[in-house]
């Protein structure tokens, strides 16, 4: 008898607390009140927006989204800091990266996510529980990573064949030796070294080779750089070779070197497939995918970096609670998950891509993308550090572009950029 | 006459005057006094674009002093007027001579030169980018033709040269309309003076027409300079400020320390002092340079 009136005392209550959260969001919408979600200017992320909020205000499950692109004329994160400081930002504003994250910290700009309702079930759901530790700021989570873009190698197949290899090179002496081969034709190069010359271009160059060489160990730590040991210097040194032997170029500012064959291989992340299915579609089917290079060839997978990128709730909204029931909502369920997977190609960050079936059926056909989900495990986020920008900008000013020109041996280069960039940690702290 | 019920004839002209100038003073207060005075309060507190600004005294003042970075740049600013004055001048001149000499479509030339002035930095930005990579069609002709390539961008020598080219291409329409100017209000008759003397070509140069164009050379000049101190979409867009710091321009610091590093406090200083200098090496061109040039 007494079970019977427990069980009649909680479903009241359960019914009682969602009448009134129902007539407290039927009163929020009624009030006008909304949620304003920004998405990354990008044409797949937005598609999957428009269905996922279209499905969302349909079905009257809470206060109704409004959403757009992030305004961004030069970068997100300057619309996004403008948009803060103008009083106009929205409640939900995806596209956000580790370093921008603790800045927005810092600032006291964010929501800890973590003492949220549903949080637990949430993570929990996506088997985030390991993902989520590497986005943890203080024991706080301020952000809830959407995607996790290994960084790997792309490799030109019918260059191999040719020049007689069968392996997908995995050393650097493999490169060494593919390099000395290609490079012998007019105007070749073996591989592409340096993604580019902004500061963001070293998530896809020395952090990404740094990782691999030092099985995820992380470049800064403690408000110190870490990456004064033998992984950094085999990367300099691997670099240094390369560059003294020509066998690569200063730049490759003028076209993508996969494209035109200057290359046989170069840094790629996941989202480089659909570019390349809508640009060079020729070029993406003579592409070998294979793991970032290491000095030896360890046991078991390489490590890498991951590219990735999350939403937050901001502290300036009025209506948190209702931003993170959408937020539950879109990202508990599988299907939506697979939406966004078919969407944009991006790996989705959850702990079970590799095993949950719903996802099987779109990796079946996506050889390319399954190889990229496969390494997510092994894929390491960058420094949460609010000097990103300076740490990497020091690491190609005063490391690789000194040894790149043979002004500075690897040891001396290494030890520059870690002084440097202590320096830039202190002032942080 | 009355406009409405006002008499203009009952209104002074000094008050019709000060009616007109008012618009100006209120765009000026406005946009330019508000923004610096707050520029200056900026500069003494400590402010994080959240927070209210605290007044910090000289701190800012004496870490931008010890920024390596922020005086590097400033640096560049001399390397960048090193390779920039000679050759936008020479090519100015060279457009002004030219320019006097053509008979039809003068206007036309004239116009296709100043389209590079009032072309999107951004866009041509990408195109020298392109232009000038290692593997861009510059080089693959160097290479093909010559057998060797020019790190115009990637080597920490070359690369404010080629900034500098850019900025020339985009300025050299403007400045040789302004130096022509002055060329075509030389009277011939010194010219013909000089003719009966004998003068050589050279001389007739450094002793008639530069001097003559002196105003419009020193106009040139402070303009120059005003644009070394300003640069920031070629090397922002080109080269990242890259290799190795030595394009690196005062407002791509700037730039990087408000919204990068999120401390405007810090960049509204280091602004202060970049027009202080900017104003002080004109002041020094001009007392060396400028000469009153009369025609007794």
């Amino acid at each position: 008898m007494n079970n019977i009136i427990g069980i009649i005392l909680v479903a009241g209550l359960l019914l009682l607390n969602g009448c009134s959260q129902s007539d407290q969001t039927t009163k929020d919408a009624s009030a006008g009140k909304v949620i304003k979600l920004w998405v990354a200017p990008e044409e797949s992320q937005e598609a999957f927006w428009k269905i996922v909020v279209e499905r969302w205000n349909k079905s009257g499950l809470g206060l109704p989204v409004e959403f757009k692109t992030i305004p961004a004329v030069e970068s997100s994160e300057k619309a996004i800091l403008t948009a803060l400081v103008a009083d106009n930002a929205p409640d939900i504003s995806t596209n956000i990266f580790s370093g921008f994250s603790t800045q927005l910290a810092g600032l006291g700009q964010l929501q800890d996510l973590s003492v949220m309702d549903g949080y637990q079930e949430l993570v929990s759901v996506r088997h985030m529980e390991t993902i989520m530790q590497d986005w943890d700021q203080n024991g706080k989570k301020y952000v809830f990573p959407l995607y996790s873009n290994p960084t790997l190698i792309w490799w030109r197949r019918d260059i191999l064949q040719r020049l007689g290899i069968t392996k997908i090179p995995e050393t650097y002496d493999d490169v060494y030796a593919l390099s000395k081969q290609y490079a012998a034709s007019d105007n070749k190069y073996g591989m592409q070294i340096m993604t580019g010359k902004i500061w963001y271009d070293r998530w896809f160059d020395f952090i990404s080779f740094y990782y691999a060489a030092s099985n995820g160990k992380p470049y800064v730590k403690d408000g110190r750089a870490v990456y004064n040991n033998e992984a950094g210097l085999a990367v300099l040194t691997f670099m240094e070779t390369i560059y003294k032997n020509g066998w690569t170029a200063l730049d490759f500012e003028s076209d993508d070197p996969l494209t035109t064959g200057l290359v046989v291989g170069g840094v790629r992340g996941p989202w480089s497939i659909s570019f390349f299915e809508r640009m060079y579609p020729d070029t993406l089917k003579k592409i070998v995918v294979g793991p970032m290079i290491t000095k030896h060839k360890g046991e078991g997978k390489t490590f890498t970096l991951a590219d990735s990128k999350g939403l937050v709730i901001f502290k300036s909204s009025k209506v948190k609670e209702a931003a993170f029931d959408f937020i539950s909502w879109v990202f508990s369920n599988d299907e939506i998950s697979l939406l966004w997977l078919e969407k944009t190609s991006l790996p989705p960050a959850r702990g079970d891509l590799m095993d949950n079936v719903i996802f099987k059926r779109f990796y079946d056909t996506h050889p390319m993308a399954r190889q990229y989900a496969s390494y997510v495990n092994v894929a390491i986020p960058s420094a949460f550090t609010q000097s990103t920008i300076d740490v990497q900008k020091t690491m190609g000013f005063e490391m690789i572009d000194p040894v790149k020109f043979g002004i500075k041996t690897p040891k001396e280069a290494l030890a520059d950029a870690i002084r440097r960039t202590d320096k830039i940690l202190q002032a942080e702290h | 006459m009355k406009i409405g019920n006002i008499d203009l004839g009952e209104i002074k002209e000094s008050q019709i005057g000060a009616a007109l100038a008012i618009s100006f003073l209120l765009f000026n207060v406005v946009f330019w006094a508000y923004p610096f005075i707050w520029l200056v309060i900026l500069s003494v507190t400590e402010w994080r674009f959240f927070d209210v600004p605290t007044f910090s005294g000289l701190k800012n003042f004496f870490i931008v002093l010890n920024d390596p970075e922020f005086w590097r740049s400033v640096w560049n600013v001399i390397r960048f007027l090193g390779y920039y004055v000679p050759i936008v001048l020479a090519c100015s001149l060279g457009f002004a001579f030219g320019l006097q000499h053509i008979g039809r479509g003068k206007v036309f030339i004239a116009l296709s030169f100043l389209v590079a002035n009032i072309s999107s930095g951004v866009a041509y930005s990408l195109v020298f980018e392109k232009i000038f990579s290692s593997t861009g069609p510059l080089n693959t002709f160097l290479a093909d033709w010559f057998g060797f390539t020019i790190p115009w961008l990637s080597s920490p020598n070359m690369a404010m040269l080629s900034i500098s080219l850019v900025v020339t291409w985009k300025f050299v329409g403007y400045y040789g309309l302004i130096l022509y100017s002055g060329l075509v209000a030389i009277p011939q008759e010194i010219y013909d003076a000089a003719e009966l003397d004998n003068t050589k070509p050279l001389t007739k140069l450094f002793k008639i027409t530069l001097p003559m164009i002196n105003a419009q050379l020193v106009m040139v000049l402070v303009f120059a300079i005003t644009v070394a101190f300003g640069i920031f979409t070629e090397p922002y867009m080109i080269t990242g400020g890259g290799p190795m710091e030595s394009t690196n321009m005062p407002l791509l610091v700037i730039y990087e320390t408000a919204f990068n590093r999120l401390q405007p406090s810090r960049a509204a200083l280091m602004a202060i002092i970049i027009a202080l200098v900017s104003y002080l090496a004109i002041k020094i061109m001009r007392k060396f340079l400028e000469k009153n040039v009369e025609l007794v």
